[in-house]
């Protein structure tokens, strides 16, 4: 596959992605839209940001103990993840210092970050499932198929 | 006990549980450490399912409600897909023929389930009202799945040889999960209306974008600080190339064990 090829596929593949997306949003226009969590989904999209960013650099964090077996047990890259992580957490706590910036129906902001904290839980959760769910039915739908035989031409 | 103590104890320690011991389990070398591992998260799960009676009080334990009402339709979904995978056209480990029609009533009944959460009474509420993460957790759960499904759809169809029948199966999969999505977004449900169902599907959107884009600075940090790592580590010290006598060792232990298959093979 050339490279020109290649980025059209990657492309189409992530069109396909967006395309029941884009459905339904252009759906939800047509019913009046719902405006109000369009103010909402901001506060929303940046705790995402934020507490996906913190947890994602904790298990990454983890994953640099197996890298460091490999690597006479440096410390300076657990040190530098440990601190991106950190720096994390310390711009999540001034953010939703900044009044409604990203507060959302909570009453404190250790309200709010606990909140966070349990959210990504159950969307991760969600997108866990999902996963599974969209390749173990690729996979169902593949090994459902007869078994094919592969011809070898003679040369 | 303060609230607050109460909920470390009871909800925040065995969510804590649950990677810790599929961290044992994934790093540990033998069995005994894997089984372990195992165990913990397994009593993490279960600390999280029970918090709604150990600490009723804190709102993190809905959460553990949730996660209660999911695990029946989730496991039979899974299984279901895990039965039909696996007894159909696989080269190693296949399943005999009748686990197919198993695995298509569990996925059937497991995929009705989610969906009478929604529509009938079976909606996860909690004290009387409809459980804050359930509106997280199925609007996340169903635009991803039509997302992905479509994505597979047109990746079996330009990557794969040969695939366009599993692409068109895909295809219908994902049209049927996007009317799913369509009916939530019109017609009310016992617990939960057509409004808050659009409500909580934008937040959904916002949320898997969010956590998209979250995820991916942590990966590009990750990257970063490994580049940095290993740049600055010193160049490895050239060893002396092998002597006469060395190579003479080699060859004689590569000639006693070259010339293929003896007699007793």
């Amino acid at each position: 596959m050339n490279d020109n090829r290649l980025v059209f596929t990657w492309r189409a593949m992530l069109l396909a992605f967006l395309l029941p997306l884009v459905l339904v949003w252009a759906f939800d226009f047509t019913l009046g839209g719902s405006i109000g969590a369009g103010v909402d989904s901001l506060p929303r999209f940046g705790n995402a940001i934020l507490t996906s960013y913190i947890l994602g650099s904790l298990i990454l964090l983890g994953n640099l103990f197996f890298y460091a077996d490999s690597r006479q047990r440096p410390l300076a890259p657990l040190f530098g993840m440990f601190a991106a992580a950190a720096i994390g957490v310390l711009v999540t706590v001034m953010l939703l210092n900044q009044g409604d910036l990203l507060m959302e129906d909570n009453g404190s902001i250790r309200a709010q970050i606990l909140y966070n904290v349990v959210h990504m839980f159950v969307s991760g959760g969600a997108i866990l499932l999902s996963l599974a769910l969209g390749l173990g039915f690729t996979f169902a739908t593949i090994t459902a198929q007869k078994a094919r035989r592969t011809v070898f031409e003679e040369e | 006990m303060e609230p607050m103590t109460q909920a470390a104890l009871w909800f925040w320690l065995p969510a804590a549980l649950v990677p810790f011991g599929a961290w044992i389990s994934l790093s540990s070398k033998t069995t005994s450490t894997t089984t372990f591992g195992r165990a913990v998260a397994l009593l993490g799960i279960v600390g999280i399912v029970s918090s709604p009676w150990t600490v009723p009080d804190s709102p993190s334990s809905a959460a553990g409600h949730l996660l209660g009402f999911l695990l029946g339709p989730a496991a039979l979904l899974l299984a279901g897909i895990y039965l039909v995978a696996f007894s159909g056209n696989v080269p190693v480990g296949r399943l005999p023929k009748s686990d197919r029609r198993l695995g298509v009533m569990s996925f059937i009944i497991g995929f009705v389930w989610f969906v009478g959460m929604h529509w009938w009474n079976l909606t996860p509420a909690l004290n009387g009202e409809v459980n804050r993460y359930w509106l997280v957790f199925w609007p996340t759960f169903l635009l991803l799945l039509t997302c992905l499904l479509s994505g597979s759809a047109l990746s079996l169809r330009m990557i794969g040889d040969r695939r366009a029948t599993e692409s068109n199966v895909m295809w219908f999969a994902s049209a049927f999960v996007f009317l799913l999505i369509a009916l939530a977004m019109t017609i009310d449900g016992r617990a939960v209306d057509a409004e808050t169902f659009r409500y909580h599907l934008w937040l959904a959107g916002a949320d898997l974008l969010g956590t998209a884009v979250g995820l991916s600075i942590a990966i590009l940090v990750f990257g970063f600080i490994i580049f940095l790592h290993e740049r600055a580590l010193p160049e490895p010290d050239s060893i002396e190339p092998p002597t006469e006598e060395e190579f003479e060792q080699v060859s004689a232990i590569v000639a006693a064990n070259i010339g293929g298959g003896g007699e007793d093979e």
